[in-house]
């Protein structure tokens, strides 16, 4: 019996209020609107006859309260309650056909709060405090408030501003809903301590107060796999509209900015301890420091050992493979000790004890560089000239410092056509509707210089300062790669620190370049790659574009920017 | 002169023509002055009984100058040797021979990658690679023949080729490309035995000075028969395996037809065996055919099934055809068949592409018909049966096959050369 069910009679002492009482009409004089009829009859006048049937026929509601013995008889409730809320007693002298007919202010009458069609799928917690919630409600009447969580001694509360919301194709099936809802929910937050848990009494709690109630074990899992099952739930979920920003704007109020901490957390640990061995000539020095970042697969090592070792001059490089799965160590040290015997480069391993992503396992590497120039490289890329090594050489030594500080080089698809030469951004801007409200998103969207162009297309391939080039090969000085404080930590796994690198690069005043150092790129093809890793990419859409949409607003937007270093 | 011969497997463990014609060599060789040949052939899983506990290269059976190398865990798909041990006991076998000339038979069950080792190990030595097939070009079991619809295959490319191993993108077609070009680069010579290989190789982008064709040479050590030119020629031999490119069942189908036209009077002896290695398919049509010609009664049964042979009973089968079907369905390289048919004076009847055709001039030596094509097969048998002097006129054509000695003196001129500089273009 809405917002004043009566549970319980209320004291007839104090005559309760119209918010808790079953219902308190109030006479409506408002114009009708077509097809709905004003009431008819009125107030039972004092003293008049009572009708005991007609009474509970008018009120369904009391007829439950009476049935549930809150009240003796519908009598008893109009004396202590109808009367003073204007409820019916009896029916119009004429009873209107098929139109509705008010009788009492039906918002005043509303039924009791339900507890609304949900779930608490999974509760998960990581030992290092990572908080992963994930379930369902059907609140498209009756909105979210919150999901609140109560352990033993604990307890955290989910706002609805904070939970990302998404579709579920299977909820919606379960309560007939034909038209797609963000029903799903799912908040994650990182704790930064132990929370014991076994068992969390969940309540998702709606807005008119209506609330779902479930005792819930808790799942216990390692921290990474919190990461990855967080992770691969964004990439996964299934959105009402477009996922490329509805997957971003879900995490944006609160749950991005707890993953990246969470994986700052998991990344530092990564990079503890790691595992490093030498090939070949070890009191050398460069000219410069190849590194390599792997992640899954060992197969093209060998590949590019056997191509990089007929490159004249390649002995004035070291080679660094900085591998972020440790379940291919066996396999990598003999692979690296295979390639020092056949080709005789002088090769450095470093193992991580876990993935700390690209941008922590190349700084990494870059600190146990013996040279002042360092080339971060992808597995799969490899030099399409036969003098390339010369030719990188020489670009580094003859060219202004300026122009060296950072560059990349012409990429290549295996088809031959050109996969890019250099990057630049766009902005792409989505109006989303979402419960009636417009929320607008927009994304930074970094795009390729003439991709699949014929490979000798001239305009692509000269030497200029680029908005940004690819981590797939970066050549920069260390010194001003250590000026700029590397590659930026806060993003998972891999995917945008590359054009953060090259925004800080360029914002320090020396934009990125792209020389003509040609490379073949099979891009994708020397790692494997998880829904996690696209969960991550969507946290770092997000982590770029709040770094540099202002920035890149002002005069880097665009194939032909305006910012004055880059004309 | 220290001459390493590298092969794929011993010919008295493991049967097949590469390892033939290495050992043939080997042989040819040591009857030399002043050349001392080496052999170090590979044994695998499939003969398990040469393994020794701790050891990576062995010596074989006593014989001299004979090594085995016992591969373990080959890398098919980049066609490399994972084993650290392994490399490091091929490195000390080749520091502690120290051969003027290592020539590489084949890479497999060693690695495309050795011949890179072998230049580190040994700069100045003289590197040899003899192609045998297309393995360094074609993933597809080195046949270059399309997997998709049974096509020779002229020109390998990434596409193509993951259209043919669809389980590969075909990026990984690019690189192989690359992996191997970059170790075949190292070698100084490439040798085929055949001609036509020469331009697949350089369609492929290889530099055609670095070709040499050295035939395949054998001892036979027969003597021809006195065959009778006079009567009827209508029995016909299948040598070989009966795995799918040897087009057995191309035969089977075309004595098919020729009984579905009422012709009747010819015998076809299948000589071979392996026909575990066919496909599924194949080996279902070869032995539903072989089980219904065993239902017929003994006088109306054309196709005779011998199983394998041994080298020493050629002779006895060669005895029992007037004619050699050599029915393959890929480019067939050499076709070893056709030298031992012609040795023993037996006219061949063989498809009409790669080393049979470069090797057969129809119509002078031999029947050409079109590769894959039964009822052209059957045209063709009827023809070899019926039309008078044919077989007379075709066995006169014949010339002795290509001896060791040639094949050994082939080598040696290669052996001599000046080695060229290394190209990164191979």
């Amino acid at each position: 019996m809405s917002r004043g069910s009566p549970r319980k009679p209320p004291d007839p002492a104090s005559p309760a209020p119209a918010a808790h009482n079953p219902a308190a009409m109030a006479p409506l004089h408002p114009p009708a609107p077509a097809g709905v009829h004003p009431p008819a009859g009125g107030p039972f006048p004092a003293g008049g006859p009572f009708n005991e049937e007609l009474y509970l026929r008018l009120n369904p509601d009391v007829l439950v309260a009476v049935s549930s013995g809150a009240f003796r008889s519908g009598r008893e409730h109009y004396e202590r309650f109808g009367r003073a809320e204007g409820r019916p007693t009896m029916v119009p002298s004429s009873l209107v056909r098929d139109r509705v007919v008010i009788m009492a202010d039906p918002d005043r009458i509303a039924d009791k709060p339900r507890a609304p069609a949900g779930n608490i799928d999974h509760i998960k917690i990581s030992p290092a405090g990572g908080i992963y919630v994930v379930g369902w409600v059907n609140d498209s009447q009756d909105r979210l408030e919150s999901v609140d969580l109560y352990f033993t001694g604990w307890s955290i509360s989910f706002s609805a501003a904070n939970i990302a919301r998404v579709r579920r194709p299977d909820a919606e099936a379960s309560v007939g809903l034909l038209t797609p809802q963000s029903s799903g929910y799912w908040g994650f937050l990182y704790a930064a301590r132990r929370l014991p848990a076994t068992i969390c009494n969940a309540i998702v709690r709606l807005k008119s107060g209506a609330e779902l109630h479930a005792l819930v074990t808790v799942d216990t899992v390692e921290d990474e796999e919190l990461r990855n099952i967080t992770l691969s739930g964004l990439a996964l979920a299934k959105y009402v509209g477009d996922p490329y920003f509805a997957a971003v704007q879900s995490i944006d109020a609160a749950i991005a900015a707890q993953l990246i901490d969470f994986n700052q957390m998991l990344t530092r640990r990564a990079v503890n301890a790691p595992y490093i061995e030498r090939f070949g000539r070890t009191d050398v020095q460069y000219k410069g420091s190849i590194i390599v970042c792997l992640f899954g697969k060992t197969d093209y090592m060998a590949v590019q050992q056997a191509i990089f070792a007929r490159q004249p001059g390649i002995g004035d490089y070291e080679f660094i493979y900085v591998c972020n799965s440790p379940d291919v160590t066996e396999v990598l040290l003999r692979e690296a000790r295979l390639c020092s015997m056949i080709y005789g480069l002088d090769v450095t391993v470093i193992i991580l004890n876990a993935n700390a992503g690209f941008a922590a396992a190349n700084n990494l590497a870059a600190k146990h560089a013996r040279s002042e120039r360092l080339l971060f490289t992808n597995p799969d890329v490899f030099p399409r000239d036969a003098d390339w090594a010369q030719k990188h050489t020489a670009i580094v030594q003859d060219l202004p410092a300026d122009q060296t500080a950072l560059f990349g080089a012409p990429l290549y698809y295996d088809d031959g056509s050109l996969m890019h030469g250099g990057m630049y951004f766009e902005l792409d801007r989505s109006p989303r509707f979402h419960q009636g409200k417009r929320q607008d998103t927009a994304i930074l969207r970094v795009e390729h210089y003439g991709k699949g162009a014929p490979p000798d297309t001239a305009d692509y391939l000269r030497p200029r300062p680029v908005p940004a080039v690819t981590g797939a090969f970066i050549s920069t000085a260390r010194g001003w790669f250590e000026t700029l404080e590397g590659f930026s930590e806060d993003y998972i796994f891999g995917h945008y620190e590359d054009a953060d690198l090259c925004m800080k690069s360029l914002e320090a005043g020396r934009p990125a370049w792209l020389h003509d150092a040609k490379l073949w790129h099979l891009e994708g093809k020397g790692s494997t790659r998880q829904p996690q890793h696209d969960g991550g990419s969507a946290v770092n859409r997000w982590l770029f574009t709040r770094h540099w949409q202002e920035a890149v607003a002002r005069d880097i937007l665009g194939p032909a920017p305006q910012h004055a270093s880059l004309k | 002169m220290k001459i390493l011969l590298v092969s794929l497997y011993h010919p008295d463990l493991v049967h097949g023509g590469s390892q033939q014609i290495a050992y043939e060599l080997f042989k040819g060789l040591k009857q030399v002055e002043g050349v001392e040949p080496f052999l170090l052939a590979s044994a695998d899983h499939h003969t398990p009984a040469m393994f020794k506990s701790g050891a990576r290269i062995t010596g074989f059976d006593g014989r001299e100058n004979e090594f085995l190398f016992l591969s373990q865990g080959y890398d098919y798909l980049w066609h490399k040797t994972p084993s650290v041990n392994l490399a490091e006991s091929f490195k000390e076998f080749l520091e502690l021979l120290r051969p003027d000339v290592v020539h590489f038979h084949h890479f497999m069950t060693y690695g495309i990658d050795y011949l890179t080792l072998t230049r580190k190990v040994l700069p100045d030595a003289k590197i040899v690679f003899t192609a045998h097939e297309f393995l360094s070009i074609c993933a597809a079991y080195g046949h270059m023949r399309r997997l998709t619809d049974g096509s020779l295959c002229n020109r390998a490319s990434a596409v193509r080729c993951h259209q043919c191993i669809p389980a590969l993108p075909p990026e990984h077609y690019f690189m192989r490309e690359i992996w191997m070009k970059t170790h075949l680069a190292v070698a100084d010579v490439i040798t085929t035995p055949s001609r036509f290989m020469i331009a697949h190789y350089v369609n492929w982008g290889l530099d055609p000075a670095k070709f040499r064709h050295v035939t395949n040479g054998m001892r036979m050590n027969v003597k021809p028969f006195r065959a009778s030119t006079a009567g009827r020629h209508n029995r016909f031999g299948f040598f070989g395996q009966m795995v799918d490119v040897k087009g057995l069942q191309v035969l089977l189908r075309a004595v098919a037809l020729l009984r579905a036209q009422g012709f009747t009077d010819f015998t076809v002896e299948v000589n071979g065996d392996n026909i575990h290695f066919a496909t599924e398919e194949c080996r279902a049509e070869i032995e539903a055919f072989f089980a219904a010609e065993a239902e017929l009664p003994a006088a109306s049964r054309n196709v005779i099934v011998n199983g394998a042979y041994h080298h020493d009973q050629l002779r006895a089968r060669m005895a029992r055809v007037d004619w050699v079907v050599v029915p393959s369905i890929w480019w067939e390289i050499f076709c070893l068949v056709i030298s031992e048919a012609w040795s023993f004076g037996r006219p061949v009847i063989a498809s009409n592409a790669g080393g049979p055709a470069e090797r057969i001039t129809d119509g002078k030596d031999g029947l050409l018909f079109e590769l894959g094509d039964a009822r052209a097969l059957a045209d063709t048998i009827y023809r070899a049966c019926t039309e008078e002097g044919l077989w007379a006129s075709l066995a006169q054509g014949i010339t002795p096959p290509p001896t060791r000695e040639e094949m050994v003196a082939g080598f040696l001129e290669v052996y001599a050369e000046t080695a060229q500089p290394a190209s990164s273009a191979a």
